[in-house]
């Protein structure tokens, strides 16, 4: 009888509440809500649940499984889903679902009638109040109601003709709705904007090219290759609300492989960068690759550490770049504390005064060919890394990769894609890096060739979860890097998985192709 | 995708977790070119057998070849007949699908009929490739460079382009642009998608030169000496006529990466890839031996000699002896210098 009435008790609350996103949550570490793609701003993918830890992991067991019906073609899950109110919403390219986040149950499915664009991937939505957006491949920022999924607006972001596309999760600061854009078939110029979360309205846009005449111009040859320079926004953003700054990396100049026409260090493409979101003014960059050549954009992670250098508290923040390196910045100033390798990297000289990579002219793609490490994939991509503030350990699926890169066009004049990478071996290691001395504190090699294309989680339960290259979903001890549990998904892990709590119990989420599993201890 | 043996096989292998339902764009890739492009695949994760990639070539070439028209629903309203429309879902013409669906649609032979009169009225101006004219030109023929063209680009079928040249736009014949015919724009806005879909990824210019820069005799040294590749492999044994079989850019993808699939000069298949082979001892110290199916941190499983499928979990007191054949090959990966690649190449080429 007892246990009637609270189940009553709980309908009601839940009934009176309906889904909205209290704006305190943003600043919280998550537990019953995953309000935002990295779970907080800080981009750490760190959840402070335990009751699923180290000593009762192989008790884990399967709860529900969604499987997402996008139509004819299927798709992928690439997004990392919210969780709001008990409810959980993931995108797929062109489509939003909400389901029950205890039973796996569909509530809405919204379809977007698309007009084209590259349907690669979509990373995920940003929630305020009662309302979801979403970026479509064909360039639209769209917001829903989270309620019913009815949608509330649209606004263009791109210009789908020049080949850009939407697949980025936008992320909320304050009364911003922040977007990347996507885009390197043509040689087009990046930009990131913040939209108004209520009308969808243009705040500001941020090219991601210096101004012409100023300093940082001159690492261009000219105005017209600036221009058409490339350096998309497609990764994940990160926040420090006492800095009231935004981070994010940026993608590779163009024209890609050829460089002929663009030489010099084409700033701001591959770059960490920190700006004010409320006037879109750049604070300071830091450049992963100068005068890149191997498509190696810098959009991983930019994972924010408050940490601690030679017994001195940092505002850091770290990243495991495309090109192999790791960085480890001041980020009130974008000074450089740490540059090491995380993966095999065979292309730069050595550092430059500032910390970043001297390219290697020899190691450019060549007519006859270059072999280069990493592959054009990369020793990181879009899967989420993680950092946990309890072991100090950052924690990224690192793959060791070869290929060649040849130039296809030698002209002084090459557009778009003028050379790529062939052939290719590589291999994968989940490694957990010391943030202070970027040092590789353990590492656990994945049998098997190629990498998985997954990212990572770690909880204050001592565990770090990771995809491997044979479908498992693997639960590693977070200080020791040995492997206590696994699930075969069946298809390998397309996400990054989340956890939160819903009625004293702990569940864990991944994405696996057009599938998201749940897992729980739940109770008899 | 169209349909075709091999269609359900690629969507699995690429669709299911890095591409999603848009694998191929509509730029045709040769055969050669999508061997390149998947071997790509396959150092990026792409999980398939041997004979599946062979497979997966093979739909590639005959759906997503140079002459094949992309996949077609009804056409778009206002387009020229004969002129096929995209997909229902709409992909545009990058690789993956950048682009609008309704994009333009070039027809090659309009294409064709257009690079004349670019020839004829733009190219003094916008250069051979369409990409500006160079500096080297006075300032007034110095073109704007029509691969980044707004115009270019929102045009479809000449609706753009032509406004935009019958308002006076100078031709270099001096001729009036108003004379131009309909005919003419259409054509001219054919041959302008045409070019800037070549600087996409995959466009027909856009492949491996010439490799063979080294030297053979560095090369025949480095194979007997540093390399040390005379360890397995001899010029008259398993050598023997490799630069007749395959060209040199193939012979470079394959001496570096063994597992990649090649295809040879006249357009077979390469000899597949030796297995990997295991050895797992039990518990009881029996050995089972065969070819590696599958290994990760929990379970193994192989085909033993009878061909017979056999799994085992992994404990402490069982152990795994893997057996790459192209271990050495990975750790000179490491060791390589560009010359040694190129030399070496230049050496097999020698062995016909």
């Amino acid at each position: 009888m007892l246990a009637k009435i609270s189940i009553c008790t709980a309908l009601i609350a839940t009934a009176l509440a309906g889904q909205s996103l209290k704006p305190s949550k943003l600043s919280e570490l998550p537990t019953d809500t995953w309000p935002m793609y990295n779970g907080d701003y800080s981009g750490r993918r760190f959840s402070p649940l335990k009751k699923i830890n180290d000593t009762n992991i192989s008790s884990l067991s399967f709860a529900w499984i969604y499987r997402a019906n996008p139509g004819p073609g299927g798709g992928a899950i690439k997004s990392t889903p919210l969780v709001i109110d008990g409810v959980m919403y993931f995108t797929m390219p062109d489509h939003v679902w909400a389901i029950d986040a205890r039973t796996g149950r569909e509530i809405w499915h919204f379809t977007w009638p698309s007009r084209g664009g590259i349907h690669i991937g979509n990373r995920g939505l940003a929630a305020y109040g009662n309302w979801l957006y979403f970026e479509t491949p064909d360039c639209n920022l769209v917001s829903l109601n989270m309620k019913d999924g009815k949608e509330r607006w649209h606004v263009p972001i791109c210009d789908l003709d020049r080949m850009y596309f939407g697949s980025s999760a936008p992320l909320i600061v304050k009364n911003h709705v922040i977007t990347g854009v996507s885009g390197d078939d043509l040689d087009v110029p990046g930009y990131i904007e913040s939209h108004d979360p209520e009308t969808g309205a243009l705040q500001w846009r941020w090219y991601t090219h210096p101004e012409p005449g100023t300093p940082e111009a001159k690492t261009w040859p000219s105005v017209e290759a600036m221009l058409h320079g490339g350096g998309m926004t497609w990764g994940s953003t990160t926040y420090d609300p006492e800095l009231n700054l935004i981070y994010f990396g940026t993608g590779n100049p163009q024209p890609v492989i050829a460089s002929k026409n663009r030489e010099g260090d084409n700033l701001y493409t591959e770059c960490i960068i920190a700006l004010n979101p409320d006037t879109g003014k750049l604070a300071w960059y830091f450049q992963a690759s100068p005068h890149d050549t191997h498509d190696w954009d810098a959009n991983e992670a930019p994972v924010l550490i408050d940490g601690e250098i030679n017994g001195q508290k940092r505002k850091l923040l770290a990243q495991a770049s495309r090109n192999g390196y790791f960085f480890v910045l001041d980020r009130t100033n974008g000074k450089n504390i740490v540059t090491t390798t995380f993966a095999k990297a065979n292309w730069a000289k050595g550092l430059d005064a500032k910390g970043q990579p001297i390219p290697d002219p020899k190691k450019m793609p060549q007519l006859d060919g270059a072999l280069v490490a990493p592959n054009q994939a990369g020793a990181a991509n879009w899967p989420p890394p993680s950092f946990s503030p309890a072991t100090g350990l950052f924690y990224v699926n690192a793959t060791d990769a070869y290929s060649v890169y040849y130039l296809f066009d030698a002209s002084d004049q090459p557009e778009g894609w003028a050379g790529n990478d062939r052939g290719g071996w590589s291999q994968s290691t989940l490694r957990a890096i010391d943030y202070k001395t970027g040092k590789v504190k353990w590492g656990h090699k994945w049998e098997g060739t190629g990498g998985p294309r997954s990212g990572v989680l770690s909880t204050a339960g001592n565990l770090v979860f990771a995809g491997d290259p044979s479908n498992n979903f693997v639960a590693l001890n977070a200080t020791t890097g040995v492997p206590l549990w696994h699930a075969n998904l069946g298809s390998g892990m397309s996400n990054a998985p989340i956890t939160y709590e819903l009625d004293g119990i702990q569940y864990l989420v991944v994405g696996a192709g057009d599938s998201l599993l749940g897992f729980a201890m739940l109770p008899k | 995708m169209p349909d075709g043996m091999g269609r359900d096989l690629t969507m699995k292998v690429c669709g299911t977790t890095c591409h999603g339902s848009d694998i191929v764009g509509a730029t045709g890739r040769t055969r050669e070119q999508w061997t390149g492009v998947v071997n790509s695949m396959v150092a990026r994760g792409a999980k398939a057998t041997d004979t599946e990639l062979v497979q997966i070539i093979q739909y590639l070439s005959a759906n997503f070849g140079p002459n094949m028209a992309p996949a077609s629903a009804a056409a778009k309203p206002g387009a020229p007949a004969g002129v096929p429309a995209r997909g229902a879902l709409g992909r545009g013409p990058g690789v993956l699908g950048g682009g609008a669906a309704d994009s333009h649609v070039v027809d090659k032979a309009g294409a064709d009929r257009g690079r004349q009169v670019y020839i004829a009225e733009c190219i003094t101006c916008h250069g051979p490739k369409a990409r500006g004219g160079g500096e080297g030109l006075p300032r007034a023929q110095q073109g704007a460079n029509l691969i980044r063209s707004l115009v270019v680009l929102h045009d479809r079928y000449g609706d753009e382009i032509g406004p935009f040249l019958l308002n006076g736009h100078p031709l270099q014949s001096g001729r009036a642009a108003s004379t131009l015919t309909k005919e003419q724009i259409g054509d001219l806005a054919h041959f302008l998608h045409q070019a800037v879909y070549f600087t996409l990824r995959g466009g027909p210019d856009l492949r491996i030169q010439n490799v063979l820069t080294g030297d053979p005799k560095a090369g025949q040294e480095y194979f007997n000496g540093a390399g040390r590749c005379h360890t397995c492999h001899s010029p008259n044994g398993d050598l023997k006529g490799i630069g007749a079989k395959y060209d040199p850019p193939t012979l470079q993808t394959k001496f570096l990466f063994p597992r990649t699939v090649g295809v040879t000069r006249n357009g077979a298949r390469s000899t597949p890839a030796k297995p990997v082979t295991v050895a797992v001892t039990l518990a009881n110290g029996q050995v089972v031996e065969g070819v590696l199916d599958k290994l990760d941190d929990f379970n193994v499983s192989l085909r033993d000699a009878q061909g017979d499928y056999r799994s085992f979990r992994i404990a402490p007191e069982v152990k795994v002896v893997k057996n790459d054949p192209y271990a050495a090959h990975v750790e000179l990966l490491d060791q390589y210098t560009d010359k040694n690649m190129h030399d070496i190449v230049a050496y097999l080429e020698t062995l016909k």
